[in-house]
């Protein structure tokens, strides 16, 4: 038995092999296991080759993991290419459709011998039971149903609900592939342990869904009441979401003539006292620039989402990249720095979105949630999320006795002053993109200007001290570190768990908030550290290189980055680790301390 | 969406700001702000239920002499940010106003779509056929010809033809005016913040500067030729005056073949109005709200959708 297992699937467009893994998924997360699952396509809109992997576990998950324990292939030219998005190993049950007449010792694995082949009559086996060969995919959820003890119950309430609609025929056909698949499975033992050992069912309901649509309900939840934006992969689920669900609420949504115009649209909905949102990915990104600045010299607040992706330019926009955390940050003219937070998990952009929000009204500012494609894309069991938690923050708006002489940008201890919206009598103003007095009327005065920015600058330094913004686990005084962020930060937290099991002293840091950089956290984190390892998919490594401008870094702090679409596994980060402790002898554990004195 | 009118108790000067205008003397756009204050002062609601946007621009400086709340954003931008505080507050009164060179050249993309959607916005166009702020460059409305800074050996570009382009996307309210004629203008302006959907207003506003001298007060004084829109009993057509020339606002043709006249004859009035406005955006989308709030979903509750069960 195991208690953990990655599963990847691929066939040709029209193989049914996402809905099966929606179905295996949906199955095994009601009966309890928590669950991973990425889907991934062709380039082509319709047709195709199409796979998914799926990660299951008794224990909560971090990342969709490594290498796969059990790929199936309906068809191998489809299979390969996924290349490193399915990768087999020497450690992989390998499962294949015996119709592709590929021999078990001559499989097209450019060297690599897995534990296990099978080559099972896919087709037939379909064609006998069902009628059809379309039912391929129903004998893989048998198979599979049978080898990893999956619960055969929810799998074939699933397949009914899904073939509800369609003639009895296709319903009984189905169900006898699913039977046969089992049959077939239980008649060939596979030598490997790819058993699952059955969950603990938990004892609230878990939630079942991706980041995007999680990122689109916390937007509901912090009490977003527009959005405005523009269909771009991989973040246009938001939008979809919304268009759905904020009219419930009394909120209002509008697919904008271009991104420019949805972040405009959203601008104004902010000025009018709305909390407003947009959502975009890297082009999208860049047109919005300018109108970010606007609202950073204004001090509106709002949320951009920016789902990153593969770039530059169009870059690969199904594929998920952390690469534009420089552009985040830098991208404004002018010195105007602005929020950017990262969410790490799926449960985790429910929070992260909310913390989006809040500053944003907290601090009038536009605030940048950098998502990316795989959590956006992922689905995922998440526990119960307890919203009571949260606390929402609402803009601070100008009381009566400050509306009799009401200045909009008044100069204040903390930065941030009262701000009004139009119907506010005695809150009218001008609000500009140009540089204005505390009143807000335009001025070149280069002191003023100084004043200005200093104020929209300073206004933000509470936030570096957030601790809540940042995840340290591991031994404080660990000689060993781990930086990562967004959602290869998951990768590195197993990592990091598997290292620690091997008695190697690592810590570990997730910044959600990345600029601006915090001084004292990541100050305070490094002091113990002599190595240690910055992970992020990128090319440059982007935090590494932005950690350097403000903090000092310890020396042996080393930059592990690939550009997206080269999944970095837990695995290849340990190895790493392992290298480096070898270099730092002093790092393993046992030796204690001799006493002081 | 209803909006609460109250009855005019604001005169022309409590639309006006203390911000002294950073126009050149005799520039154009005084008359434009002054026929605003007027127009605003005739519609009667209050500044701090008024949202005043604008781009960039000698003229999108205009929100700032105004009472209004006034949003002077960024270069082409005024129409999706009007939009949205339209959106936001449906009860609020919102202008737009920008010059040609913001509204036909660097944000020309987003008039089109402003039009379609029929967010109930007044968008007055300052057109100076000139670029003013930067100095005196060729603008989207300049005439084919003209040398400029940047254009020294003449444009070699037909202007667009800002009247054609609207009412050729669907306008419902289309109108020209100039403040050669301050009367005429402020009554054109408070038509269109009173017509019940996206009203466009492009004003022959002279730029002293860097303007021809074709194009100037006085000239566009003596040129202009009044519509006549007033019905009348047929055949009284007779007894209109020779300067003015008679139109039927409704008839969207004939609208268009007098805007083909732009940059030939100044025709001053409203070219075309739609008698029976279509429900604006923002009236149909506060109706989907109300019959989907109406099942009385809890923002608290949202996660309940992703619910394994």
């Amino acid at each position: 038995m195991t208690n953990d297992l990655v599963l990847g699937v691929a066939g040709a467009g029209g193989d049914g092999v996402i809905s099966a893994g929606e179905a295996l998924m949906t199955a095994a997360a009601r009966d309890g296991y928590r669950a991973m699952m990425t889907k991934s396509y062709g380039s082509q809109i319709r047709g195709g080759e199409s796979s998914f992997r799926l990660r299951l576990s008794t224990e909560p998950l971090w990342n969709i993991g490594g290498s796969l324990d059990v790929a199936v292939a309906l068809n191998w030219d489809d299979f390969l290419r996924f290349g490193a998005e399915l990768p087999v190993g020497g450690r992989t049950t390998v499962i294949y459709d015996s119709a592709s007449g590929i021999a078990i010792d001559d499989l097209p694995l450019a060297g690599v011998s897995p534990q296990e082949a099978i080559a099972v009559p896919l087709s037939e086996i379909a064609r006998e039971h069902a009628g059809t060969g379309k039912a391929k995919n129903t004998v893989v959820l048998g198979l599979l149903a049978g080898w990893l003890g999956l619960p055969r119950d929810s799998l074939l309430a699933g397949l009914r609900k899904r073939f509800a609609k369609k003639s009895p025929d296709v319903t009984e056909g189905n169900e006898r592939a699913f039977a046969a698949g089992i049959a077939f499975a239980e008649a060939h033992p596979l030598r490997s342990t790819r058993r699952l050992e059955p969950p603990q069912p938990p004892m609230v309901p878990r939630l079942l869904t991706d980041g995007n649509d999680m990122c689109a309900a916390a937007a509901i939840f912090a009490g977003c009441s527009f959005f405005g934006g523009y269909p771009i992969t991989p973040s246009t689920e938001i939008m979809q979401f919304l268009s759905r669900e904020l009219w419930r609420y009394g909120g209002t949504v509008l697919q904008a003539e271009d991104e420019i115009a949805g972040i405009g649209a959203v601008v104004g909905a902010s000025f009018a006292g709305r909390k407003a949102m947009t959502a975009t990915s890297g082009p999208g990104m860049s047109l919005k620039s300018e109108i970010l600045g606007l609202a950073t010299i204004a001090e509106l607040p709002l949320v951009c989402v920016n789902v990153q992706r593969g770039g530059p330019s169009t870059g690969i926009p199904t594929k998920s990249e952390q690469a534009d955390l420089f552009q985040a940050a830098f991208s404004a003219h002018g010195d105007a720095v602005r929020p950017v937070i990262a969410p790490t998990s799926v449960a985790d952009i429910f929070g992260t979105t909310v913390d989006a929000f809040n500053i944003a009204e907290q601090y009038q500012t536009p605030v940048i949630l950098l998502s990316d494609a795989e959590i956006a894309q992922r689905k995922e069991v998440v526990d119960p999320i307890d919203t009571t938690v949260f606390t929402l923050v609402e803009r601070r708006v100008p009381n009566d006795r400050e509306l009799e002489h009401y200045m909009r940008f008044q100069i204040t201890e903390s930065g941030v002053s009262p701000i009004s919206h139009p119907g506010m009598e005695g809150g009218n103003y001008l609000a500009s993109g140009i540089e204005h007095a505390e009143s807000g009327a335009p001025t070149a005065s280069g002191v003023m200007h100084a004043r200005m920015n200093e104020k929209r600058i300073e206004k933000l330094a509470p936030l570096k001290s957030r601790r809540d913004l940042f995840t340290i686990e591991g031994d404080p005084a660990a000689p060993l570190a781990i930086v990562s962020w967004g959602s290869v930060a998951g990768v590195a937290r197993e990592a990091a768990n598997l290292a620690r099991r091997e008695g190697i002293r690592v810590k570990i840091l997730i910044p959600r908030l990345l600029y601006p950089i915090s001084e004292e956290i990541f100050g305070e984190f490094f002091a113990s550290v002599r190595a240690g390892l910055v992970i992020e998919q990128s090319h440059q490594g982007q935090l590494y290189r932005i950690m350097r401008m403000f903090v000092d870094v310890p020396r042996g702090l080393e930059s592990l980055a690939r550009s997206g679409s080269n999944p970095i596994t837990p695995a290849e980060v340990l190895d790493r680790l392992r290298a480096m402790v070898t270099t730092l002898q002093s790092v393993r554990v046992p030796e204690p301390e001799p006493p002081p004195g | 969406m209803m909006t609460t009118t109250s009855t005019s108790s604001y005169a022309a000067k409590e639309y006006k700001s203390d911000l002294k205008p950073i126009w050149c003397p005799g520039c154009g756009d005084f008359g434009v702000v002054q026929a605003i204050y007027r127009a605003l002062a005739a519609v009667g609601r209050p500044p701090h239920e008024i949202a005043f946007v604008s781009g960039i621009g000698c003229s999108s400086r205009i929100p700032g002499y105004t009472t209004a709340y006034g949003f002077n954003s960024v270069h082409g931008r005024a129409l999706p940010i009007a939009q949205g505080i339209k959106l936001a507050r449906p009860d609020l009164l919102v202008l737009v106003a920008g010059g040609d060179g913001d509204g036909f050249s660097i944000g020309g993309g987003h008039v089109a779509h402003a039009i379609r959607r029929n967010v109930d916005l007044t968008y007055i166009v300052m057109d100076n056929q000139i670029y003013g702020l930067t100095k005196g460059q060729l603008s989207p409305t300049s005439t084919k010809g003209l040398k400029t800074v940047s254009s020294p050996h003449g444009s070699i570009e037909d202007p667009v033809n800002p009247l054609m382009y609207v009412l050729g996307y669907g306008a419902r309210f289309v109108a020209q005016g100039t403040p050669a004629d301050m009367n005429g203008l402020a009554d054109l302006i408070e038509a269109g913040l009173r017509y019940p959907g996206f009203a466009f207003i492009n004003v022959q506003s002279p730029c002293i500067t860097y303007g021809r001298v074709e194009a100037q007060l006085k000239a566009y004084k003596a040129a202009m030729r009044p519509l006549d829109t007033a019905s009348r009993p047929a055949g009284a057509a007779e007894k209109r005056s020779s300067w003015t020339v008679g139109h039927d606002p409704t008839d969207r043709l004939q609208a268009m073949k007098l805007a083909a006249e732009y940059g030939r004859t100044l025709y001053t009035g409203i070219f075309y109005k739609d008698s029976a406005p279509e429900p604006t955006y923002e009236a149909l989308a506060g109706e989907r709200a109300r019959s989907l709030t109406a099942s009385g979903s809890s923002r608290a509750e949202i996660l309940k959708i992703f619910a394994l069960r």
